[in-house]
C-alpha cells in the first residue's frame, strides 16, 4: 500500500477499503473476546502483564487525577488505575468493540471494582470527550488495530489536558536480527497453531501476527506523535524490542 | 533488561498480598492505610519504591516521577538503616540519630512496619479451606507433634555424640582434662623459662675469666 493511497489500507497483509477495516477488526475481536485473557497469557507467556506493570509506572498517576485507558479490552490496566486514583479520581474504560468493553465490564464488577470507573464505546479517531479532560491516557496493543493512527493520536492529544501524558504500549519491530527471526517463526508457526487450538481460531491469530508486523516501528511512531503535537515523546524497548512502551506529553 | 525489576516487584507484590490476606488482624490495620502513598528512597543503591495502599492489599511500583507532593509520607535511608528498621529498631531513636528521614505523616511508616513485619499467619484456617475442618486439625496436630519429636530427637543425638567422643571413645578430652593439661603446660612453660634463664646465668660466669681481671 502507498501512503498516498486514500482507498485502501491494511488489514494484516491484505488490502481492504478504508471503510472495511473497523468493521473487519470488529470482527476478529468478537471472535476473541471470550477467551482473549488467556490468549494473552499463552501468547506471550505472561510476559504481558509486566509490560503492562511498566506502563503504569510509567503513567505516574496519583490519586484524584482522570484516566482514559483506550482499547481498554478486558480492563487490565483500568482495575490498577482505578485504584492508584482512589475513589476522588475517575477512569475511563474505552473500546471500540462492545464485545470486549462487556468482558472487561463484567471481570472488573467481579473483582468490586466500581464507583470511579465509566464505560464508554468509543473510536480511537474521534474521541467523545471535550479539550483537555484527562491527566493521563494510556492506549495498550490497541493503536495498530485503528484505521486512521494520526488521526488518533490527535484526537488523544486533544482530550489530554496541558501537562499531560500519553502512553502507547504497542508491537513493535526487535533490533537483534536473530531474534527476529526466532519471533517471526513464533508468530507465524505457533501462534496461529495456539489460536486454533485454545480459541478455534486461527485467522484472527494469523491476523495478529500480521498487522503486528505493519504496525510503525518505534521511530516512526515517534514522529508520528511528535506530529500529533506531544512532545519529549521518549520510547523504552521492552523484551528485546517485541514491544515499545511510548510516552509523550502534551506541553 | 528492562523488565527484571519488574517482575521482581511483581512477584514481592504477590506475595505480599497473599501473606496480607491470610492474617485475620490485617483488613483493619489495611484499612487505616487503604488509600495512602508512601514513597521509600534508598541513598546506596539509588533507588526509589513507592507503596499505594488499597482496602485488598498493596501496590508495589518503582515511580518515575518522584516528586513529593504525589505522595503522603516520603522516607529517606540508607541499607543500614532500613535493617534496623525491619529489626524493630524505634522511628523516633533513627530518626534522632539522623539516619532516617521522614517527611508527611510519619505514623504510615511505623503502621507499615506493623503490617509487615507482625504478619500473624493462620495457617491452620488456610489449610481447613482446602482440606476441611477435621483433616486440617488432625494434620496440624500431627505437624506439631512431629516438629516436638524433631527438637527432642536433635537434643538427644547432641547429647549422645558428645558423651561418645568425649567418655566413650575418647576420640576428644573433656573440659576438665583440657584445663588440667593447659596448668601442666603452663608450669612447664615457666620451668623451661628458668631453666634457660640459669644457663644463660652459667654462661656468662664460664666467660667471665677469660676476661682480664
Amino acid at each position: 500500500m502507498s501512503a498516498s493511497d486514500k482507498h485502501t489500507t491494511h488489514f494484516g497483509y491484505q488490502d481492504v477499503p478504508v471503510e472495511e477495516k473497523a468493521s473487519r477488526v470488529a470482527h476478529v475481536f468478537h471472535s476473541v473476546a471470550a477467551r482473549y485473557d488467556l490468549m494473552n497469557d499463552l501468547m506471550s507467556m505472561g510476559i504481558h502483564r509486566l509490560w503492562k506493570r511498566l506502563a503504569i509506572e510509567r503513567s505516574s498517576v496519583r490519586p484524584g487525577q482522570s484516566v482514559l485507558d483506550i482499547a481498554g479490552g478486558t480492563g487490565d490496566l483500568t482495575a490498577r488505575f482505578s485504584r492508584m486514583v482512589g475513589p476522588r479520581g475517575r477512569v475511563v474504560l474505552a473500546d471500540i468493540n462492545e464485545s470486549m468493553l462487556r468482558v472487561g465490564r463484567d471481570k472488573l464488577l467481579d473483582n468490586g471494582l466500581a464507583g470511579n470507573v465509566d464505560y464508554v464505546q468509543a473510536n480511537a479517531e474521534c474521541l467523545p470527550f471535550p479539550d483537555n479532560t484527562f491527566d493521563c491516557i494510556t492506549i495498550a496493543f490497541g493503536l495498530r488495530n485503528v484505521t486512521d493512527k494520526d488521526a488518533a493520536l490527535r484526537s488523544m492529544t486533544r482530550v489530554l489536558k496541558p501537562g499531560g501524558r500519553l502512553l502507547v504500549l504497542e508491537f513493535s519491530t526487535p533490533d537483534n536480527p536473530l531474534f527476529s527471526r526466532v519471533y517471526d517463526e513464533y508468530s507465524f508457526r505457533l501462534l496461529p497453531k495456539i489460536g486454533e487450538l485454545v480459541a478455534n481460531d486461527a485467522d484472527s491469530y494469523r491476523y495478529l501476527a500480521e498487522s503486528i508486523r505493519m504496525h510503525p516501528d518505534q521511530e516512526t511512531l515517534k514522529a508520528m506523535m511528535e506530529d500529533a503535537g506531544l512532545e519529549r515523546v521518549e520510547y523504552t524497548n521492552l523484551t528485546g524490542g517485541v514491544v515499545a512502551l511510548h510516552r509523550g506529553i502534551k506541553l | 533488561m528492562a523488565l527484571s525489576p519488574t517482575l521482581l516487584l511483581a512477584g514481592l507484590e504477590r506475595t505480599l498480598n497473599a501473606l496480607i490476606a491470610r492474617d485475620p488482624g490485617a483488613p483493619s490495620r489495611l484499612a487505616r492505610l487503604a488509600g495512602h502513598r508512601l514513597l521509600f528512597r534508598l541513598e546506596q543503591p539509588a533507588l526509589a519504591l513507592a507503596i499505594h495502599y488499597h482496602p485488598t492489599g498493596l501496590d508495589l511500583l518503582r515511580p518515575d516521577d518522584t516528586a513529593e507532593e504525589g505522595f503522603d509520607a516520603v522516607v529517606e535511608l540508607d541499607a543500614e538503616t532500613l535493617g534496623e528498621l525491619i529489626g524493630g529498631a524505634s522511628v523516633e531513636r533513627l530518626m534522632f540519630q539522623g539516619k532516617l528521614a521522614v517527611r508527611g505523616r510519619t505514623h504510615l511508616l511505623e503502621s507499615t512496619r506493623d503490617l509487615l513485619l507482625d504478619l500473624d499467619l493462620d495457617w491452620e484456617a488456610e489449610l481447613a479451606r482446602w482440606l476441611g475442618d477435621i483433616p486440617a486439625n488432625s494434620l496440624a496436630e500431627g505437624l506439631r507433634s512431629l516438629s516436638r519429636w524433631g527438637l527432642r530427637t536433635r537434643q538427644e543425638f547432641c547429647a549422645d555424640v558428645s558423651e561418645y567422643v568425649f567418655e566413650e571413645a575418647r576420640l576428644l578430652p573433656g573440659r576438665h582434662q583440657l584445663e588440667a593439661m593447659r596448668d601442666q603446660l603452663t608450669d612447664m612453660e615457666i620451668a623451661t623459662d628458668r631453666l634457660e634463664a640459669r644457663l644463660a646465668r652459667l654462661r656468662r660466669r664460664l666467660t667471665e675469666p677469660e676476661t682480664p681481671s
